[in-house]
């Protein structure tokens, strides 16, 4: 049961909105217990204001105080191994393989989300790994996000990640729908994405049904193309060790490239290259590398020509 | 490290060996032949005369109970005479399982965070599972085999990251690299490790994420192997080399340098000493 006023404030489940780590000093918690209402709660303790799960957008403000979050959407089909993308580069993290030049893993607000998407990857006792379950289509304006900080040595400063985990079927919806009421979560992505990944599933697109896997593709990315804002896309082939027929590699490419012709392209897979050892399966470091080298568009202030050095007359004054 | 008061938040979950450092942490000051020394009475030694007694019996100290936690003042000097009064507790490793897991801090922990001139984490690599995945040990045709959902047990790594970043919330850090307090990183029971590398190394090659984050997030962590007992003693049956010559006579740390020290209050000093 809620107990604070704040629409955003969800104690005792987590922290004070208003960063009270001790509640009896957040005027709103205590004007509430003023107010007589029931005291349900001890405030003994100093609550958290993550949960350790995949953050809301009522989490966001904790993640984005210091800076707007670096958010990337992973946009494809049902069961094109979106999630199970984010379960792999999670493991590789966890073992120190996905090691990237000048980023070093910095921490995590969702760490347990992170765990329950890379969990059925791992080995358990009398439990081999298996791909991760699908991800639950349920109502909402916004997919479960995943955070990661990186701290990047040359600029001396954490970075932070938001990765949308957005079931396939909002963004199915979306490309044949703009303004479905099912695909509002996949038009949230491609609102706030920083940077795309447009997942090409290998399975599918060799399968009985490829012919509408490579449809929805085309679909996709001519829907993607259209919002993209010259933001970064990665056309990124899933499951890349299953062989696919070269007409429609070539079919799906210049769906892609036809209308995002800066795309970048990578072949990922949780399995190793034929003929190459290792155990960090293909292109899985290289494309989040991409990822966290990526960098917002940035405006480039013309040099002032005033004819002051006080910054404060730079501008606008007469030379 | 002339501050009045030095306080070390000493941070290990249950088995991590907090109880025996403790113990031999006081046998080793109390000789007097190390960087730190007792230069006075401990105001309050009860809650290690169990583990003393099962020491200088040559056993291994009993399990603390889990809802204790009793603060021991001890006064303290190091070589060139500065005078400390270091402040080292004494609890239940269950209190830190529960903090995690129920995710939330009690007001005294808050205390103790926020007062602390350092934070200790004892961790026990043999304890923690590497855990296989998907990479690290491929099975031969994964295609199509999707989860159902299952039980997820967070893996240690991750506790002990999601740990400190409630120890850093909490302690109210702002700024990144962390200065104060600083973080020293104690791997316990090195001897039954037999790794022959680094203690930095030993924690890169077992726990990676929590080698990055805690690079990241300090500005110089201090990362030693600590062997308080020397070899592993039964609860049950008596060592007698350890009764003969006494548990001070045992133990050594690992410093950062790879350098063996038989000297336990070394990594101690170096913590307090940044403060001086």
């Amino acid at each position: 049961m809620r107990q604070c006023s704040i629409e955003n404030c969800f104690v005792p489940d987590t922290g004070c909105d208003l960063g009270h780590m001790n509640l009896s000093e957040c005027p709103q918690w205590s004007g509430k217990l003023a107010a007589g209402a029931a005291q349900t709660e001890s405030i003994d303790e100093v609550l958290l204001p993550w949960s350790g799960g995949a953050l809301g957008l009522a989490d966001l403000s904790f993640v984005s105080g210091r800076a707007r979050p670096f958010v990337v959407g992973i946009a494809g089909s049902q069961n094109a191994g979106k999630t199970t993308l984010l379960g792999a580069w999670y493991l590789l993290l966890g073992r120190g393989a996905a090691s990237v030049a000048d980023r070093q893993f910095a921490g995590s607000y969702s760490i347990a989300g992170w765990e329950a998407v890379s969990g059925s990857m791992r080995w358990d006792p009398g439990q081999p790994p298996s791909f991760p379950p699908h991800t639950t289509s349920r109502g909402g304006r916004a997919p479960g996000l995943l955070h990661l900080s990186f701290w990047d040595s040359a600029e001396r400063q954490s970075i932070d990640y938001l990765f949308a985990d957005a079931p396939g079927e909002w963004f199915q919806k979306w490309a044949v729908n703009r303004d479905s009421d099912e695909g509002i979560g996949a038009r949230w992505v491609a609102d706030r994405a920083d940077v795309f990944v447009i997942v090409a599933d290998c399975e599918a697109l060799s399968g009985d049904n490829m012919g509408a896997a490579r449809n929805g593709l085309r679909l996709l990315a001519r829907r993607l193309a259209a919002e993209l804002r010259q933001r970064p896309v990665a056309l990124v082939w899933t499951k890349s060790d299953i062989a696919i027929s070269p007409e429609i590699e070539n079919a799906v490419r210049l769906a892609v490239f036809n209308v995002m012709p800066e795309a970048v392209e990578f072949f990922v897979s949780v399995v190793p290259k034929v003929g190459e050892s290792g155990a960090n399966g293909t292109g899985l470091i290289e494309l989040l590398s991409w990822i966290l080298w990526t960098r917002r568009k940035q405006i480039m202030l013309p040099h002032p020509e005033g004819g002051s050095s006080d910054p404060l007359f730079m501008y606008g004054s007469r030379s | 490290m002339n501050t009045a008061e030095s306080s070390i938040l000493l941070v290990g979950e249950s088995g991590a060996g907090k109880t025996h450092y403790g113990a031999q942490m006081l046998q080793r000051l109390m000789k007097g032949d190390g960087c730190l020394r007792m230069s006075g009475a401990a105001t309050n030694l009860e809650p290690f005369e169990a583990a003393l007694e099962s020491l200088n019996e040559g056993r291994a100290a009993h399990h603390t109970p889990t809802a204790m936690y009793v603060d021991s003042v001890w006064p303290i000097s190091d070589r060139a005479g500065r005078a400390a009064q270091l402040v080292w507790p004494e609890y239940g490793g269950e209190q830190i399982k529960a903090m995690i897991s129920a995710r939330r801090v009690p007001n005294a922990w808050q205390g103790r965070i926020q007062s602390a001139t350092a934070w200790l984490l004892l961790v026990r690599l043999q304890q923690t599972r590497a855990g296989d995945d998907i990479f690290s040990r491929p099975i031969t045709e994964l295609r199509g085999k999707v989860s159902q959902k299952r039980d997820v047990q967070i893996s240690d790594q991750a506790r002990l990251i999601e740990l400190l970043q409630m120890l850093i919330f909490v302690g109210g850090a702002q700024e990144r690299p962390v200065d104060r307090p600083r973080l020293g990183i104690m791997l316990s029971c090195w001897d039954e490790l037999s790794f022959d590398g680094l203690p930095a190394a030993a924690l890169e090659s077992r726990m990676p994420m929590l080698a990055a984050f805690v690079r990241s997030n300090w500005r110089d962590p201090m990362i030693v192997g600590l062997s308080a007992l020397e070899r592993p003693l039964s609860s049950a049956e008596s060592d007698q080399q350890y009764v003969s010559r006494g548990p001070e006579e045992f133990g050594y740390v690992i410093q950062s340098d790879g350098l063996r020290t038989s000297d336990l209050t070394a990594p101690i000093q170096q913590l307090l000493n940044n403060f001086a």
